[in-house]
């Protein structure tokens, strides 16, 4: 049985897909065997990020219209092993996902893989919350600005009670990660801090990913930033990666960096 | 076999009933702009049952409706003198509940156009204990008891009771106590923070409370018929 993990945050354009394809590289390198399945049906994002747009034949919709059998429109991930992406389709809208065929197609990659990473759409309409629907954990990910917290304390709330596991009387295991994170805006109270974010949602911290223009440069290359471990992005969402398969990992690029290279290298705040 | 589309589940939900004395739309229009400017995150939106106190007409009554939802508000459904408006109201995709039973407690005061509250109801001495963030958007309600709240309130979260509140977490979202009339409902809060704070239809909004306890450990109580806020020491 796979665990199925939906990243979401009502928000839009705050790194959910960016996120997706980091940690499903990433836990595909730890040995599991992952598939991202791409919610976002008419955007059709994950598969770039991910460099494989030009291998799509047959997508998500295919599958639940039965068109198409899953091992047709399963993309195999050429750089990482145990890594598989199922792709959105651009053709259609929103509502050519159902409940019925999301569930068939979920419990089917259910059998194979050890985790099914769920990248949902922008809001916290339909189609948010079918990418929620039957999710075991649930990855909010978060900027440090107000709005996109608000939006996250309300997907928060949709999970917890609109969620097959809420309707249930069960809880949806909840990750907190704050994304974009820009020490410097925080210093001078443009953005705010990790300590606020936490306050106000109230979810255990699963990281903190800097702002980086690795993360760019990585999505234009269509190689997930996770690959990039020279960057703080990408060791950031490495650290993610640990602490969500239980490891204790301390928070890192959380303080603007005036210390120096040595004293970062020696540890210490 | 087919899936089962749907289950039917019985629901109590706190809504405000719009009493309407006399219907003289002009000066309906201009007392409801007041009265919505008095407390505007507290009505807007809110869903509305109309209750007829006086006879009126097809086209008063689709009048009455227009007006409403021009202020926000959204009736939902009809009671008092329904007579010959049955068909209007389900032109207009209302419910006429003048057949059910239900409990009105005042609202809103801090002014004293409202009528006594309704005989407090019996406290049945349960208390419902929340131990999960109460999120924006969710609306959490204990009926016949008090609500105890063991984590935060989001801002655009509601909580109710019929008896008193308890919020050991920070109060960032609504809360009313005492909603079916028990003047002597209390709000305790850990960390003041709250968007509006009421008790048996008395009301202050968060300007009000933001001078005085504001991110300090409080309670609300009403003095005579005046809602008070201070600092717990
Ligand atoms: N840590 C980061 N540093 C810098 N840029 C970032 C970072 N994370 C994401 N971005 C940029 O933000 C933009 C939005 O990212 P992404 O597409 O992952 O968001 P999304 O939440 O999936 O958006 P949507 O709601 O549209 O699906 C992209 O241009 C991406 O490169
Ligand atoms: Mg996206």
């Amino acid at each position: 049985m796979a665990k199925i993990i939906v990243v979401t945050s009502g928000k839009g354009g705050v790194g959910k897909t960016t996120s997706s394809a980091a940690i499903g590289t990433g836990l595909a390198l730890q040995g599991h065997k992952t598939v991202v399945v791409d919610f976002d049906v008419g955007l059709r994002n994950l598969d770039l990020i991910m460099g494989c747009e030009r291998r799509v034949v047959y997508d998500f919709v295919n599958v639940i219209n039965k068109e198409a059998s899953l091992n047709q429109a399963l993309i195999k991930d050429k750089r990482t092993p145990g890594l598989f992406i199922l792709p959105a389709s651009q053709t259609r809208d929103k509502d050519a996902l159902t409940m019925e065929g999301v569930q068939a197609v979920l419990n089917d990659l259910s059998k194979d893989f050890d985790y099914i990473i769920c990248d949902s759409p922008a809001g916290i309409e339909q189609g948010a919350q079918m990418a929620l629907y039957f999710a075991d954990e649930a990855i909010v990910v978060t900027n440090p600005e107000v709005s996109s917290v608000r939006d996250s304390d309300r997907i928060l709330g949709i999970l917890q009670s609109k969620s097959m596991r809420a309707e249930q009387g069960k809880n949806v295991k909840e990750h907190l990660l704050l994304t974009r994170y820009n020490p410097h805006r925080v210093a001078t109270a443009e953005m705010l801090s990790v300590a606020d974010v936490e306050e106000i949602l109230a979810v255990p911290l699963l990281g903190v990913i800097p702002e980086s223009e690795a993360v760019l440069k990585a999505s234009n290359q269509g190689s997930p930033v996770i690959l990039d471990q020279e960057s703080t992005a990408g060791q950031a969402y490495n650290d993610a990666v640990r602490r969500l398969l239980g490891e204790k990992v301390e928070h890192r690029f959380l303080e603007a960096q005036k210390k120096g290279f040595f004293k970062r290298l020696l540890g210490g705040k | 076999m087919a899936e089962q589309c749907f289950r039917m589940k019985g629901t109590t939900l706190t809504s405000i009933v719009l009493d309407i004395l006399n219907f003289e739309p002009d000066e309906f229009d201009k007392q409801l702009t007041a009265k919505v400017a008095s407390a505007p995150q507290f009505f807007t939106r809110s869903s509305l049952i109309l209750q007829l106190n006086t006879a009126i007409s097809a086209t008063e009554f689709e009048l009455l409706v227009a007006l409403c939802k021009k202020h926000q508000l959204q009736p939902m459904a009809v009671k008092g003198q329904v007579g010959e408006l049955r068909t209007t109201i389900n032109d207009l995709g209302l419910s006429d509940i003048s057949q059910s039973k239900s409990t009105d407690s005042a609202l809103p005061a801090g002014d004293n156009d409202a009528p006594a509250p309704a005989a407090a109801p019996a406290n049945n001495g349960v208390a419902k204990v929340i131990d999960r963030p109460v999120r924006s958007g969710q609306q959490v309600y204990a009926q016949g008891g008090d609500l105890i709240i063991v984590a935060p309130v989001s801002e655009g979260a509601e909580i109710l009771a019929d008896g008193n509140i308890h919020v050991y977490g920070t109060m960032r979202g609504r809360a009313l106590a005492g909603v079916k009339g028990d003047t002597q409902a209390r709000i305790f809060c850990q960390q003041m923070e709250a968007e509006l704070l009421s008790i048996a239809g008395r009301f202050v909004m968060q300007d009000t409370i933001q001078t005085q306890c504001w991110k300090q450990s409080a309670q609300a109580y009403l003095e005579e018929d005046a809602l008070v806020v201070s600092a717990l020491v």
